[in-house]
């Protein structure tokens, strides 16, 4: 399988502190790839590193199989175009901040507006090419920068948090400027976001991102605490688990582990607790119940248990899961 | 009072008949100034935004020694290249002192620190992720240096145009190594000095009031400068 980046032992220290810790990670070529992780987990750390934006400070990434230096050279860094969460456009319009890029990338001037014009399709922003930036709105910004980012045809496209601070109607048409672009023959598409459902439904590979690692963990029922004796103490709840790592902060629950009964059950299952039913919500043909038990879990359920359990919003309901079902990290 | 009025009219009439004596003045010292100014400008833009751009040790020192100079009294600078240019002087040989090159040279050191530190504090207060938009679209470090002018145009160009009033406005170097030779070194501050102690005091006023002139429309460019959009 060809990769796009494969991180070697990367470790970036801020004011002392280690906010990013991958000992090794691959991301697959010619994929759309979301890092999900909420916020402060290290999403945009990961994101500057991969742009080389920001210099590691320890560890290797190689880009496309090739070994890289620090900065990049300009060949390889012509494979990557980066968007990142606050985009900056440059003072002139939007076709002058595109000309820019094709310019510094060393694109030769007749070629420049042929590929200007592309990428502004591309990001259906033709009607705006000679408006000044500054006056863009938030939306109208990113896509210009996603134009900007795209104009000298990069292999990999970086965009940092691109659904950020965008109403409904612009994040529905980023989806799907996303999805265009992913589909182009031989480009690679890497996104953050802290929406998992978003990050989901867009992308082919998902990585999980939480306090600066990677985890394979579902990032639903995720909690933060310390573990003493194989049990989880969230501060709220204890949780049994059958780890012995001792220096672990983290757990996940897969929903999909998560048994709901209308009373409690008496099985093999060590974890069980009571609460309130807050959320009943369809997704992706099935159901996702919020239940709050001092701690707010996640479990999904079947349309049809649903409707045998007869559950309404503010039913007092148990939940149960064994210990194995419980991620530590 | 009647003293001070006749010799206002009469310093008015000097400028408006203009006086080919007092225009040979003020286009020394215009040339003089705007040489000095392109000169620290050529230097002290590139090594302001090297600065602004990178972390180092010593940097908090040289920002203290860039402040420092921009209060040092210009009469020390004209004193210390009076004893380099002087003929007992290391750099005596080149016959510098009492030209308008010394005079050149030594509001080019003045403004120097002033420029660099503009400059500074141009490039970091310009928005952060100018930089690091640029070095992500592949920006090298000429074209960096390039677009970082580019957009801190406005804020650069005030750097200058302030130089350039603290050059036009010095008297006490230009007086020590000019010499205030009259068509040759002779500039509008030196002989406002000069003219005032001879007892020619039509003379001083028409230059000082030329002054106050650069001094309004250098204001002005700056004011402008400072409300256009950077």
């Amino acid at each position: 399988m060809i990769s796009s980046y494969q991180l070697n032992n990367i470790k970036v220290h801020r004011n002392e502190q280690c906010v990013l810790d991958i000992p090794q990670l691959t991301l697959p070529a010619h994929k759309c790839i979301a890092l999900l992780g909420d916020n402060g987990a290290g999403k945009s750390t990961l994101l500057d590193v991969l742009a080389f934006t920001s210099q590691p400070s320890e560890g290797e990434v190689l880009l496309a199989d090739q070994k890289t230096a620090f900065p990049l050279s300009s060949r390889q860094r012509r494979t990557i175009g980066y968007v990142s969460q606050h985009p900056f456009l440059l003072s002139g319009t939007v076709t002058d901040n595109i000309q820019l890029a094709l310019k510094l990338q060393g694109i030769d001037r007749q070629h420049r507006p042929e590929l200007t014009q592309q990428a502004l399709n591309l990001v259906n922003l033709n009607h705006l090419a000679k408006q000044a930036a500054n006056t863009l709105s938030g939306g109208e910004l990113k896509r210009a920068a996603i134009a900007r980012a795209i104009a000298y045809q990069p292999d990999i496209l970086l965009l940092d948090e691109p659904f950020s601070h965008l109403d409904q109607n612009h994040i529905q048409q980023l989806e799907r400027i996303i999805e265009k672009l992913a589909q182009q023959p031989g480009k690679t598409v890497i996104f953050s976001t802290h929406n998992r459902l978003q990050g989901l439904a867009l992308a082919d590979t998902t990585i999980n991102l939480v306090a600066g690692k990677t985890t394979s963990a579902p990032l639903l029922n995720l909690f933060h605490g310390r573990l003493h004796d194989h049990i989880f103490d969230t501060g709220r709840l204890e949780i049994h688990t059958t780890s012995e790592l001792g220096n672990a902060r983290h757990i996940a629950i897969d929903p999909l582990e998560i048994i709901i009964s209308t009373h409690e059950l008496q099985s093999s299952m060590r974890n069980h607790f009571m609460g309130r039913l807050t959320l009943i919500a369809e997704e992706a043909n099935t159901v996702r119940l919020t239940i709050d038990c001092g701690e707010r879990f996640h479990a999904i359920i079947s349309p049809e248990s649903l409707l045998s359990l007869n559950l309404t919003l503010g039913d007092n309901i148990w939940l149960s899961f064994k210990s194995t079902a419980v991620t530590v990290f | 009072m009647t003293y001070f009025i006749d010799s206002l009219l009469a310093a008015m009439a000097l400028v408006t008949h203009f006086d080919s004596d007092i225009y040979q003045i003020v286009a020394t010292s215009v040339s003089i100034s705007l040489i000095a100014a392109l000169i620290a400008a050529s230097l002290a833009i590139p090594a302001g935004i090297t600065m602004a751009q990178h972390q180092f040790s010593g940097k908090q020192f040289i920002q203290h020694l860039l402040n420092t100079l921009m209060a040092m009294p210009t009469v020390v600078i004209g004193l210390l290249l009076y004893g380099l240019f002087s003929r007992l002087g290391p750099l005596g040989n080149l016959g510098l002192l009492y030209t308008p090159t010394a005079m050149v040279i030594a509001e080019a050191i003045l403004i120097f620190p002033i420029m660099m530190n503009l400059t500074i504090t141009a490039v970091t207060s310009a928005d952060p992720r100018l930089i690091p938009t640029l070095l992500s679209l592949g920006a090298n470090p000429y074209s960096l240096f390039i677009q970082i002018v580019k957009q801190t145009r406005f804020a650069i160009l005030a750097a200058i145009i302030t130089g350039f009033g603290r050059a036009i406005g010095e008297v006490g170097a230009a007086m020590m190594l000019g010499g205030n030779i009259e068509g040759f070194t002779r500039t509008m501050t030196t002989a406002i000095a000069l003219e005032t102690s001879k007892g020619d005091f039509e003379l001083g006023l028409a230059l000082g009031i030329l002054l106050l002139l650069i001094a309004f429309i250098i204001n002005f460019l700056l004011s402008w400068l400072q409300r256009s959009p950077s």
